[in-house]
């Protein structure tokens, strides 16, 4: 839900660079006209009721048992991105459901590169040399459920470029590293291919870079930092970017450099509807009751598995009590 | 409620153990691949208008979004 609500306020940025964005789930289409209506949901939201769809894909959660009421028939979450000719040049599934792609990432990952809009927060610093680098976070605020990027890019003057690996000794290559408060998840450095550069001088081809070159740190937050199930403490957070590089020219190296950049970044709760099970925890809730939908939702599968339904409400009971005696329990 | 963890460090409003909060077991399927062309679909918006995804995109990108819910 938190998804559907980011890509509506992030939808501008698939209309700037004409890419289509469908949403695809196992709800009826009344509970979806609710939603779309509500929230003014711009792309179509369709309903693939019986789960046809997500079966003839292979993406159905099949740890769901036809008798786990309510929840039979959702797949696994991700997103598939395709070019002009509707195949698939990128796909995004997770091994956890509460780690989903931004809609920046989707639109850079369809257009081939990073497209920062001067809209989202960001720091640098430059040195004597012209060299710039920045640190912006890609994708909008940081919360539970959404992953977003660290873009640290290199502003180069032409004609000087920096290493990526391996280097000779005592060349100094390029790293990128960012740190953040306890909660939030680095992953590893996404960097782009490198160029060959052939020093004549010393017979050396090397892997470089210049002009402008973005790297990217994936980050995501868990509930350390930011839960679904309470209020988020702070409504910012430092990262601290670390870059370490050295710059050249076909002739002279200049003197290795490292260069801090805090970059402060807000920290924002997430969409969840207004239904006993969500409700309560100090997030912001959605703008009309959910009921309705949850029972007719219930109805539907009741009406596929009596017996299931009966099975899934022991069965949820018998997990529940394990959980609060375990929050009991010596630890 | 109680509220646990996971291995991910994701709290979630259901015990752990419950079939909502599974995640993707490793090595399951992921669908259509890199390289493929998506299958086609054909089903029903919010207001009932049917979209027949490759028709509807024309010579568009897409980017197509499978989730959970918007009900719960």
């Amino acid at each position: 839900m938190t998804q559907l609500v980011e890509l509506r306020d992030r939808y501008h940025i698939f209309e700037e660079v004409g890419i289509k964005l469908y949403a695809i789930s196992y709800d009826d289409q009344e509970a979806l006209k609710q939603f779309s209506d509500a929230y003014d949901i711009p792309y179509p939201m369709l309903s693939d009721v019986d789960s046809e769809v997500i079966k003839a894909y292979g993406i159905l959660n099949t740890q769901i048992k036809p008798g786990d009421a309510l929840l039979y028939g959702i797949p696994y979450p991700g997103t598939y991105i395709t070019d002009e000719n509707g195949i698939v040049i990128e796909k995004s599934f997770f091994d956890t459901y509460k780690r989903r792609m931004s809609a920046e990432q989707m639109v850079d990952r369809a257009v081939g590169e990073v497209l920062l809009r001067g809209e989202e927060p960001t720091a640098d610093v430059s040195d004597d040399e012209g060299i710039k680098v920045s640190a912006t976070l890609h994708g909008g605020a940081i919360k539970q459920g959404s992953q977003r990027e660290v873009i640290v890019r290199f502003d180069l003057p032409d004609g000087l470029h920096i290493y990526g690996e391996p280097v000779p000794e005592g060349m100094i290559p390029t790293t990128v590293s960012v740190e953040g408060p306890e909660g939030l998840v680095v992953e590893e450095l996404i960097a782009p291919p490198t160029e060959r550069l052939y020093l004549s001088s010393l017979d050396l081809e090397l892997p470089v870079w210049s002009g402008q070159v973005d790297f990217r740190v994936p980050v995501y937050a868990t509930s350390t930092l930011a839960s679904e199930c309470r209020p988020v403490d702070d409504d910012e957070i430092t990262l601290t970017v670390t870059v370490k590089y050295q710059a050249c020219d076909d002739a002279v190296c200049l003197l290795p450099k490292e260069e801090k950049i805090e970059l402060v970044v807000p920290l924002e709760p997430v969409h969840v509807q207004s239904i006993a099970l969500h409700t309560g925890h100090g997030q912001r809730e959605a703008p009309y009751d959910g009921m309705p939908a949850v029972k007719r939702l219930m109805a539907r599968k009741i009406k596929q598995s009596p017996l299931g339904f009966v099975r899934y409400l022991l069965n949820a009971a018998r997990l529940s009590l394990a959980a609060r005696r375990r929050s009991k329990g010596p630890r | 409620m109680v509220v646990e963890t996971d291995h991910h460090g994701f709290e979630a409003p259901a015990a752990l153990g419950h079939p909502g909060r599974a995640g993707l077991p490793e090595g399951a399927s992921t669908g259509p691949d890199i390289g493929e062309r998506l299958p086609d679909f054909e089903l029903p918006d919010a207001n009932g208008h049917i979209v027949r995804f490759h028709h509807d995109r024309g010579t568009s990108k897409a980017a197509v979004v499978f989730y959970r819910s918007a009900v719960w």
